[in-house]
């Protein structure tokens, strides 16, 4: 895999490789210069030895994800680049007639045989080019005359194998070469097998209908010139003629469909040429004026498997996201809740003269050894797990044979990654757990923060907005500024500098009395208000060309202002960082709105506006509002607005802007977190509804009222807790509601359109009366009650212009229906024109008036991340019912003549499942497009017939076409969806691991912090079971906690993207089905791995001794 | 203590050659060295000794907290040794009350929900339980704290919040074990005010384990304890003649 994200892999394994080293050379140095607080944080490592397997298990998540989405991408890549090359061998080019430049009908597009022999004569002794091959390549029928067997669609080459030498010659399965004479065919291993042939069989292929004879000569292994032409697909039959055979058969005598080229250097190698091959190619083409392009197919199929290798481990990587979230939580509440447990140690440590330094220095070496080892346990189990999802993409059946491999570089990586996700969290709960008061810490007393003389006073606000600012903000704020505006970053790499400097200058501040005039700190809470005005000042002016400019000048003030007055700071002072750090929130916040306005992303107006809210938050409660209040209002206000946000209710303000796949992982973080600011501000409101509904409990009441109560005293870890659970419960309900929605919406029966049997006829054969044709090959027609004809014009086959840039063409698949077609399909629309009242009067009027059209849904719909038709496909603006019928321009491409068509309605969505096309009369789409020759044939059949028996007998009957049933091919796309999305439930629910670690955590932690109660409520009558059973239902209280608000939340959204046309306008008027019976495996699940975690400690906490606790400190 | 049949039959603890020994591995500590002691109905009796000479082992293993490697306990002439872990916990739960010197009061409960835990889970029924809390409450003079949670409450009156448990389910015996350690002297003589006045009142057995001559002198007998074994056993202000005195 070369790149992710559009960022190279080296770059990212250079700077991963040299960030880890830059740690480790941190923690060397620490280990040498204090070797006594290093030897005090690694020994605590083998001192609960579960609590550590619990951590190591934990903390490597990350690393496990990163290195299965790696992993996937390793193997996608591998995987297809090794059967491109097997595949083409040494075929790297193709020239071909150029039909862009020089239009002409498909049958019409050929190349003397002679020019062949001209570049072979041009680029003799070439050091780039070894050899040409003049190949003729049609797809015909082939029927074996020994076996019966048919294939309607092989691909069969004709050249002359003694040319192929360059080629490596044509080869049978044992490697002999293979001679071909008259009517002689060698066929690839996959038509052999489809025909059960050997040679010696006599093998009948027909091109319009006509039979040609041949004889099978020999097996040849799957390969460009043995046919296989299909990359990823799993059959590629095939076989190999001589040119002059199959020329005159097809009559196509002394003339090639393509010239194959072979570039010096082997299989592999042969692709370093492939470049400089094709640029002398087309010069020479060029300055010759001739009318051919050359196609570097190797490099080009190449560079596919890599996009697609990148695309996979860009989605496991989104999809991962969740669970990395929650893992980074967890690290940080493992290392908080290490530190509580610490916090006497940790106080005597301070007692003694340890400088907070000291401890966050111990923490390190601590957190680095849990840290490696995570890492490397990691990157053994996300090896594992790739080996699982492989063999499950494998057994998907999407035609790939998938082998896992993994490269160096990607393992180091993963490895670095997760080395460095963990470091910075442990380094951060590091800092937070040596701030501590000495003596609360010996007596493990609750910290009582030290009072501000300026707490809630602008003057204190201001403080902690400039310490924030210097100490942290700026680093981030310049950070993105650096990544998204490459024109300024010379500005912000300053910026990032003052903010790099900005903490030791904090660190060093002087004492009170001294230092520089702290009148300016009277400026400072200025900023938020600047920064506000500076936003209603771009919503009401046009957009700006230059996003930021404004925030980059305050990056470039700001920050020596600040440094200088920080300088001045009391050193004893405390600072209330969270409302420094919300201010510095909301300057990320107006860069974000600065970048929605500049790019149209629906991520930053989103992202932007919550960091507002968490402004809101923060400094209301700095200013002592009341704080449930604060906290419920902001957070169902925040909720509101995510919930609001699909029904375009802002576009008013923001314009149309672009949703992607990542506002799935950002609407999940921002929604959950808001949402468990909601549950712990207000549970300890269900605690007397929970005692009054446990009174009649009788003895188990105290069991349910302190499970109940002491999650809410620690509402810190509660709620991360609650937090992680309910991420990864929102990701996996969300993605199966939304799933199985489409899924309902797109393969639903109605997709089959009333019809039930397709029939693809080979485009060498067209068949001109389907009935009398299976009549005539004996063939029982009698089910059928409508036989209707769709002809097909592919994306690659059409230029259709684009409304909204006259003059420009783009691609669109085109379908032509028949009278029958027309009358027949049970299709709804969407979307009509103006003067059509009624479906009927669309379908009507579509079969009446030869220039009328109607679209897909899909051609209206924003393209996605990964949409496979690139810049060249035709997208429309989305219609609004009661529409002015409009134009669009058909432009043969062969002819360059235009047929223009009023395209009056727009389909259903679930048409896409079969006919993603434009639709216009057969007769409109044969004038538009003569060269097209694909043909379907749609049969609807009486009740009771065996479908997939009736489709075997047409395939039987007639040899160019291939049958399946409606139903089958519906079944099966079904399957494949169900089996991706499992995929990606497994993977997404690796997430949950790190929930159900968190519980074991806190569980395991409340064991040891409550032991001394455990033992007075043994000593005062409770039984070992009661205790077991308190901490049971305590953990189920959170679990419970974070489930239900995943669900709620997961299925409320996902039915405001369907409700509010989020998700389309076919997917608004369809009904919402939830699928209750998935949601509630994922819960179940949940519930019950979180109440196995639980168990255990449960069972130590019944089992403690009460003496023994009695006198526990 | 008493020597016949009819004294044995009031006695409320009557223990015999206890024997415990903490097994670390390498370390054998002999805690306690075949202790005996009898203590009647009505008896305040405080167990002193230096750190270390198994006072709180003594404690714990007559409460049924610990168990012991050799010897007998019975408490009001049931044998604790035999009882199963379940039957035990029962026990304590209707007949015993525990006062510790770090309270151990659970944070998360008001003052009022501490102090009923032990009728609920002996099986009263919660409306019965609270009434009875409210009444150990008004007892200990915090009728009007009983909502508020331990961390709301000063040392003192988070030590009588303690007595009040131990009270509720007026139990023939109440254990102490530094029950003033924590406290000023102040508070510490309320609180020993408070144990005397229950033991008078409801004929309670208590026995205090404690490192204050003040707080051994306002009990009947004091134990002194040295090395796991009773080294003396001296009357400080005996049963009969403090019944006498009123």
């Amino acid at each position: 895999m070369e790149d992710l994200f559009g960022i190279p892999m080296s770059t990212i394994a250079a700077v991963c490789v040299a960030i880890t080293v830059l740690i480790l050379v941190l923690i060397g140095v620490l280990a040498v210069r204090n070797p006594v607080m290093f030897k005090t944080g690694l020994r605590n490592i083998p001192r609960r030895r579960t609590q550590t397997a619990l951590i190591v298990f934990g903390l490597m998540l990350a690393t496990v994800i990163m290195t299965a989405s790696f992993g996937t991408g390793d193997t996608v890549v591998n995987s297809v680049t090794d059967d491109v090359y097997e595949l083409m061998g040494e075929t790297d080019l193709t020239v071909s007639w150029d039909a862009e430049r020089f239009p002409r009908p498909t049958a019409e597009r050929l190349l003397p045989l002679a020019e062949a022999d001209a570049l072979r004569e041009e680029f003799a002794g070439d050091p780039d080019i070894d050899g040409f091959l003049a190949v003729i390549g049609e797809a015909l029928p082939v029927v074996s005359l020994d076996t019966q067997l048919n294939e309607s669609g092989a691909v069969i080459l004709g050249y002359d194998p003694a040319e192929a030498e360059p080629f490596g010659l044509l080869r049978d399965v044992d490697g002999r070469p293979i001679q071909l004479a008259g009517n002689q065919i060698a066929v690839n291993e996959d038509l052999a097998e489809e025909l059960d042939a050997e040679p010696g069989h006599r093998l009948l292929l027909l091109y319009g209908g006509t039979p040609i004879e041949v004889e099978v000569a020999a097996i040849a292994p799957n390969s460009f010139i043995s046919g296989a032409f299909a990359i990823t697909a799993g059959d590629a039959p095939g076989g190999a003629m001589h040119i002059d055979a199959l020329g005159e058969a097809l009559g196509l005598e002394g003339f090639a469909t393509d010239i194959f080229v072979s570039t010096t250097g082997g299989v592999r190698s042969g692709l370093d040429s492939s470049d400089a091959a094709e640029g002398e190619l087309e010069r020479y083409l060029a300055d010759a004026g001739k009318p051919y392009a050359v196609s570097a197919v190797k490099k080009d199929a190449i560079d596919g498997a890599r996009t697609a290798g990148s695309t996979f481990t860009s989605l496991f990587v989104i999809f991962g996201t969740f669970s990395i979230a929650a893992g980074v939580l967890l690290i940080f509440l493992i290392f908080i809740m290490l530190a509580a447990e610490r916090k006497p140690e940790m106080g005597m440590a301070r007692a003694v003269g340890a400088r907070r330094r000291h401890l966050v220095e111990s923490f390190l070496a601590e957190g680095m050894g849990y840290d490696l080892g995570a890492a490397l346990v990691g990157l053994g189990a996300g090896i594992g797990v790739t080996y699982a999802m492989i063999a499950l993409l494998n057994s998907l059946g999407f035609g790939l044979d998938l082998r896992v491999s993994f490269t160096i570089r990607s393992l180091i990586v993963s490895f670095c990654l997760g080395v460095i996700a963990t470091f910075l969290v442990i380094f951060l709960a590091a800092l937070r757990a040596s701030r501590l008061n000495i003596v609360a810490a010996i007596r493990d007393l609750p910290e009582t923060p030290p009072r501000n003389p300026e707490d809630a006073t602008w003057r204190g606000y201001a403080r902690s907005v400039l310490s924030a600012a210097v100490a942290a903000g700026y680093v981030i704020v310049c950070l993105l500024a650096i990544v998204r505006l490459p024109e300024a970053r010379w500005l912000f790499t300053l910026g990032l500098i003052f903010g790099l400097v900005g903490p030791w200058i904090f660190v060093l501040r002087g004492r009170e009395g001294r230092g520089l005039p702290r009148w300016p700190f009277a400026l400072v809470p200025l900023i938020p208000f600047y920064l506000v005005a500076l936003l209603i000042v771009r919503f009401a002016r046009n957009r700006m060309a230059n996003p930021g400019l404004p925030l980059m000048v305050l990056g470039i003030l700001l920050p020596p202002l600040g440094l200088a007055l920080v300088a001045g700071q009391p050193r004893e002072r405390a600072v209330s960082w969270s409302a420094g750090y919300a201010v510095t929130g909301l300057g990320l916040a107006a860069l974000l709105l600065e970048w929605t306005f500049a790019s149209d992303r629906a991520v930053y107006f989103l992202l932007g506006v919550s960091l507002i809210f968490f402004w809101v938050a923060l400094t209301l409660r700095y200013f002592h509002v009341h704080e449930r209040l604060t906290f419920t209002v902001v957070a169902a206000l925040l909720l509101l607005f995510w919930y609001a946000f699909p029904t375009d209710i802002f576009n008013f303000l923001t314009g149309e802007l672009d949703t992607n796949i990542e506002i799935f992982f950002v609407s999940g973080l921002v929604m959950v977190t808001a949402g468990t600011f909601l549950i712990v501000s207000n549970a300890d409101i269900l605690l007397p509804a929970v005692a009054a509904a446990g009174s009649r409990l009788g003895r188990i009441v105290p069991a349910i009222k302190t499970a109940v109560a002491y999650p809410l005293t620690a509402r810190m870890r509660t709620g991360m807790t609650i937090m992680m659970i309910g991420l990864i419960s929102f990701s996996l309900i969300n993605f199966s509601t939304v799933n199985a929605n489409f899924a309902s919406l797109f393969l639903s029966d109605d997709a089959r359109g009333g019809f039930s049997t397709q029939v693809a006829v080979n485009g060498n054969n067209p068949i001109a009366d389907f009935p009398a044709l299976l009549e005539e090959r004996g063939v029982d027609s009698s089910p059928i009650e409508t036989a209707a004809e769709v002809r097909i014009a592919g994306a690659n086959e059409t230029e259709i212009s684009d409304p909204a840039a006259p003059g420009e063409f783009r691609t669109s698949a085109v379908f032509g229906g028949d009278r029958a077609f027309l009358e027949t399909i049970e299709m709804e629309f969407t979307i009509r024109g103006a003067g059509y009242d009624s479906d009927e009067a669309v379908w009507r009027a579509l079969a009446d008036e030869p220039r009328l059209a109607v679209i897909p849904a899909s051609l209206t719909q924003g393209t996605g991340p990964f949409d496979p038709q690139g810049d060249e496909a035709l997208r429309l603006e989305p219609l609004a019912d009661g529409f002015q019928p409009f134009a669009l321009t058909f432009r043969d491409p062969g002819t360059e003549r235009e047929t223009v068509v009023t395209v009056i309605a727009q389909l259903d969505d679930v048409a896409d499942t079969f006919w993603p096309a434009i639709l216009v009369r057969r007769d409109t789409l044969l004038a538009a497009f003569p060269d097209t020759s694909g043909q379907l044939f749609y049969l609807r059949t009486a009740d009771g017939t065996d479908q997939d028996a009736f489709a075997k007998s047409i395939e039987a009957g007639l040899v160019q076409a291939s049958a399946e049933s409606l139903d089958q091919l519906l079944d099966d796309q079904r399957g494949a969806t169900t089996g991706f999305l499992r995929l990606f439930q497994g993977f997404m629910g690796l997430g949950l691991i790190v929930g159900i670690a968190a519980l074991g955590v806190i569980a395991f932690r409340a064991v040891v912090e409550r032991r001394q109660q455990i033992g007075m409520l043994r000593a005062i009558g409770y039984q070992r079971s009661m205790v077991a059973l308190s901490f049971l239902f305590e953990s189920g209280f959170v679990a419970l906690s974070g489930i239900v608000m995943g669900l709620v939340m997961g299925v409320s959204f996902a039915w405001v993207l369907f409700a509010s046309g989020t998700m389309g306008e076919a997917a608004a008027d369809a009904g919402f089905t939830v699928p209750w019976a998935q949601l509630a495996i994922i819960c179940g699940i949940a519930f019950a791995s979180s109440m196995v975690m639980t168990w255990f400690p449960s069972r130590a906490a019944a089992g403690v001794a009460v003496a023994e606790a009695l006198r526990y400190e | 203590m008493a020597g016949n049949e009819d004294d044995r039959a009031d006695l409320v603890i009557d223990a015999a050659g206890v024997v415990k020994t903490y097994d670390t591995g390498e370390v054998q500590v002999h805690a306690l060295r075949g202790v005996d002691l009898r203590v009647p109905r009505g008896e305040m009796v405080a167990v002193m000794g230096p750190s270390g000479c198994g006072k709180t082992t003594l404690l714990n293993c007559l409460s049924g907290l610990d168990g012991f490697d050799d010897g007998r306990v019975l408490i009001n002439g049931s044998d604790i040794t035999r009882m199963a872990d379940n039957e035990k916990t029962d026990f304590r739960a209707r007949g015993m009350g525990f006062i510790f010197q770090t309270y151990n009061l659970l944070p998360v409960l008001s003052a009022a929900e501490n102090v009923e835990l032990p009728l609920i889970v002996s099986g009263t029924r919660p409306r019965e339980a609270r009434r009875l809390a409210l009444e150990a409450l008004e007892r200990v003079s915090l009728a009007e704290y009983a909502n508020h949670r331990p961390a709301q409450l000063s040392g003192g009156q988070r030590q009588r919040v303690t007595v009040a448990r131990a009270i509720v389910n007026r139990p023939s015996i109440v254990w102490a074990d530094e029950p003033t350690g924590a406290l000023d002297s102040g508070t510490a003589n309320g609180i020993m005010d408070l144990l005397v006045e229950l033991n008078a009142d409801a004929d309670q057995t208590q026995v205090i384990v404690t490192h204050a001559p003040d707080v051994a002198a306002r009990c009947h007998r004091t134990i002194h304890m040295a090395d796991g074994h009773i080294e003396r056993d001296e009357a400080t202000r005996p049963l009969a003649a403090a019944a006498a005195s009123g």
